[in-house]
């Protein structure tokens, strides 16, 4: 029983930061960008290239990792996103499209056995009676603080409150002076930063190869819609809701049955309340 | 026998009532407008009884039939056809296709010889010509011509026009309100109209239903209605009606 | 107008003879395997435009249906032992029901969720097939399905046979009654509903007709190759597909026949790249969508026709 209170809250941890990037620059951009998974995968990619390739120590690899990413983030935003904004489908086209040369470039360069990426605390801790490895109690330490700044951030700060303008309404904060544009690269930059770190934090006890960006993206995916589109306090309880669902279905039934839970989510919401739990703006 | 009964149909958004207790009766082959400021309810109206959005409480008969909890496109069928606030036409088809499409939903079984109907259509609102043109490429004044021959295209009973004179000039407005009489004499067809440009409006309707704040003011003859103390309240505040000119001349 | 509809059907007739003459001409197992896979490609791209590239409600889960019809070939046929010739109407009507119930729920979504909701279907069915491996036989797949026609040119003809019939049924569709509405829906579909039309009805009916196309080429498929695996689940033969309509021409519907044509060409091209294929074919599939959004194949014939028309 507490064994699922900590791996549900590690699964959930990750997967908020996943979601919370995700519905961010839905929010603000109205783009579902598929790309998304691959800055997970970058992240641990990167990571692992820094410290056993150039022998980095792991702080600075991993921090120089996150930064990488999000300056590529905020580069497939400038270049191959903002000239298709008007069509919706065809930034998912492209993003899919990046997501795709993503992922063979990582299998021409590291082929498709799984990669390591060093964990940074090895012990493993005890808690009441149950083993857990530090790996992933950092994992939920990092990922409750960076969802929590962020939080913070958005409702305390000036630039927050020009992103929140600019999800509610891009044409009157452009005429309030919001530049949409350097505000949209920065909300890329937090959102690619965000899941380069959940692929960092959880690359030591998650597979790491090629083909890690889908899974995310379609539990990201599974997670936005559940919680509502562009809503983050619905992101994060819908990553509640699916971390511990999937954490309760690994134990009670089998490990290979995780996936299907998001899937199903996502098609049940979708079927009884588009909306999500606190969308907005519906999916339809 | 009144084609359309509306009563105490309500219908609010979040704490905001959009529509309140707004009761009223259509008779065949009125033309009866609809007036009220802006955020007045009246297009919120118009989607309760297409069917697009579903009343809180009230009743809806149209032709004996009750419309309540129907889909949009059951209640076309039935022979209520609309227009909207902003043209919307079938971009990347010809105008042609626009009508023809128009008159799909409802051609039910009778599909002979589409095109002669909408090509008659077309030339009884004035586009003649234009068929195999691309709506983009049309002027807004042919946009709204259009958007009223596809709406005629489901052989409708009733017509609900949303701000048909929007965006137009004086001589276009003249035109279109000529169209809609023509349509009303020949047609036998019940109009029903929202609209801000007073003029030709007040000329055009035999009756006027006024709203503000969701609910029903006002009801009567344009001029009965012009000089009621609600109305005049509703449009220029309370304490100034004497900056209301009387609308003497015609 | 006239002088078009014949331009075109000497168009179809010439293609159709080009690519039905070609293994006479030149006798080689590998050409006709080409043309074969290229051919099913075509069944599968032309199906995904009649749905997608009408209505504009782009599907990333086509090879959901793929997969289901060529699963439903592969256990009828090695569990049951039923021949291929019944395994098609049964993959078709499997490929309908998922259709059904997939898009019922997912259809009246805008665009891009709709897209996202068929991927994640594709992609949770590729898991159900590895995660039940004792019954699909898991990356593995089912092997050992019989061949349709012995005769590799026979299967070939019926391929073509089929891609060509059903082009010219769904392009008949199109452009009849029925392809005003599904473009109308792309439009805008509140006028449509306010017009009368069950926009609901249209919108799930288009794609079930595309997945029981869809299905039925995963079947023909299960049977050319003899053997089907998890892989044609995959995201990457869904993109693959809308990249070939997209080089083909969106909406065109004979447009993704060239498109599937090419593309196979292209991947048999750089097979000596072995590797580098999935990355070649994405980067083109980001410079099309830059640089030709209209496609290639729909718009350059349609080019050639009218100078052809101009020169009579």
């Amino acid at each position: 029983m507490l064994e699922i209170l900590i791996h549900g809250a590690v699964s959930s941890a990750i997967y908020a930061m996943l979601a919370v990037g995700f519905t961010l620059i839905f929010g603000v951009a109205r783009v579902l960008n598929l790309a998304h998974g691959s800055f997970y995968a970058l992240g641990a990619y990167g990571t692992y290239v820094l410290t056993a390739q150039l022998k980095l120590p792991l702080l600075p690899a991993a921090l120089l990792a996150i930064a990488f990413v999000a300056a590529f983030g905020v580069v497939i935003e400038r270049v191959f996103v903002r000239p298709l904004r008007r069509s919706q489908l065809a930034v998912l086209m492209i993003t899919l499209a990046i997501a795709l040369v993503v992922e063979q470039a990582l299998f021409l360069a590291f082929g498709s056995e799984y990669r390591n990426v060093p964990a940074f605390v090895d012990r493993k801790f005890t808690i009441g009676h149950v083993d857990v490895g530090g790996q992933r109690l950092l994992a939920l330490g990092v990922g409750f603080v960076a969802i929590a700044t962020l939080w913070l951030f958005i409702q305390r700060t000036r630039l927050g409150s020009a992103i929140l303008a600019i999800s509610q309404d891009p044409v009157a904060a452009s005429y309030m002076g919001i530049p949409s544009d350097r505000i949209f690269s920065i909300v890329m930059a937090i959102s690619a930063g965000l899941a380069a770190a959940a692929g960092i934090l959880a690359g030591p006890f998650l597979t790491v190869q090629p083909t890690m960006w889908l899974l995310p993206i379609v539990k990201a995916f599974a997670i936005v819609v559940v919680g509502g589109l562009g809503s983050i306090p619905g992101s994060i309880l819908a990553a509640l809701m699916l971390g511990y669902a999937e954490t309760i279905v690994g134990y009670l039934i089998s490990t290979s049955w995780t996936e299907i839970v998001s899937v199903a989510a996502t098609l049940l919401m979708l079927v009884v309340r588009p909306a999500g739990f606190f969308g907005r703006r519906a999916a339809f | 026998m009144s084609l359309l009964e509306v009563s105490g149909l309500d219908k609010h958004f979040g704490g905001l009532y959009a529509v309140r207790n707004v009761s009223f009766t259509l008779a065949k082959g009125e033309i009866v407008g609809i007036l009220g400021p802006n955020g007045a309810g009246k297009t919120t109206l118009y989607n309760l009884l297409t069917g697009f959005i579903a009343a809180d409480r009230g009743r809806i008969v149209f032709d004996g039939r009750d419309l309540r909890g129907l889909v949009p496109h059951r209640i076309a069928r039935l022979g209520i056809s609309r227009t909207f606030q902003l043209c919307r036409p079938f971009i990347g088809m010809t105008v042609l296709e626009n009508v023809i499409v128009g008159a799909l939903g409802t051609a039910g079984t009778n599909r002979a010889d589409l095109d002669g109907r909408a090509r008659a259509l077309l030339a009884s609102v004035g586009l003649a010509g234009k068929e195999q043109l691309a709506v983009d490429v049309l002027s807004y004044g042919d946009q709204r011509r259009l958007e009223i021959a596809r709406a005629l295209a489901a052989q409708p009973t009733l017509l609900l026009l949303d701000e048909p004179f929007a965006g137009l000039g004086s001589g276009e407005i003249a035109d279109l309100a000529t169209l809609i009489r023509r349509l009303h004499a020949e047609q036998g067809l019940t109009v029903m109209l929202i609209e801000h440009k007073l003029r030709e409006f007040m000329r055009l309707v035999q009756r006027v239903i006024v709203l503000d704040f969701g609910e029903v003011i006002a009801q009567g003859t344009p001029d009965e209605v012009v000089r009621h103390p609600a109305v005049i309240e509703a449009y220029v505040g309370r304490g100034n009606e004497a900056l209301v000119e009387r609308p003497d001349a015609a | 107008m006239m002088a078009g509809k014949r331009l075109n059907l000497a168009g179809a007739a010439v293609f159709v003879a080009f690519m039905a003459a070609l293994p006479l001409v030149f006798d080689s197992r590998y050409l006709i395997g080409v043309l074969t896979v290229s051919a099913i490609y075509g069944i599968w791209a032309v199906s995904w435009d009649f749905m997608s590239g009408l209505t504009g409600r782009e599907n990333f889960g086509h090879s959901l249906f793929i997969g289901v019809g060529a699963y439903t070939a592969g256990f009828l046929n090695t569990l049951f032992g039923v021949s291929g010739w019944w395994s098609l109407p049964a993959a078709m009507a499997v490929a309908v029901v998922f259709a059904l119930v997939v898009g019922l729920p997912t259809l009246r979504l805008k665009g891009p969720y709709f897209a996202l909701a068929m991927l994640s279907s594709a992609v949770i069915m590729q898991r159900l097939m590895l995660i039940f491996w004792e019954k699909t036989g898991g990356e593995e797949g089912i092997n050992g399905i019989e061949p349709l026609i012995r005769s590799q040119l026979g299967f070939y003809y019926f391929v073509l046979g089929t891609l060509v019939a059903l082009t010219a049924l769904l392009l008949a569709l199109a452009r009849s009654h029925w392809g005003l509405v599904l473009r109308a829906i792309r439009g805008d579909e509140a006028t449509c509903q306010a017009a009368g039309l069950n926009v609901t009805f249209y919108k799930i009916a288009s794609l079930v007709i595309s997945a029981a196309c869809a299905g039925a080429g995963g079947a023909i498929y299960a049977h050319y190759q003899q053997q089907v695996s998890p892989q044609l689940f995959a995201v990457v033969t869904s993109i693959t597909i809308i990249t070939m309509v997209y080089v083909g021409g969106m909406a065109s519907i004979y447009g993704p026949v060239g498109g599937a044509i090419l593309l196979v060409l292209l991947t048999e091209l750089l097979r000596n790249f072995g590797e580098w294929r999935l990355m070649i074919y994405s980067c083109t599939l980001i410079l099309i969508l830059f640089f030709l959004p209209n496609g290639l194949i729909a718009p350059t014939w349609q080019r050639i026709r009218s100078r052809l028309g101009r020169r009579r």
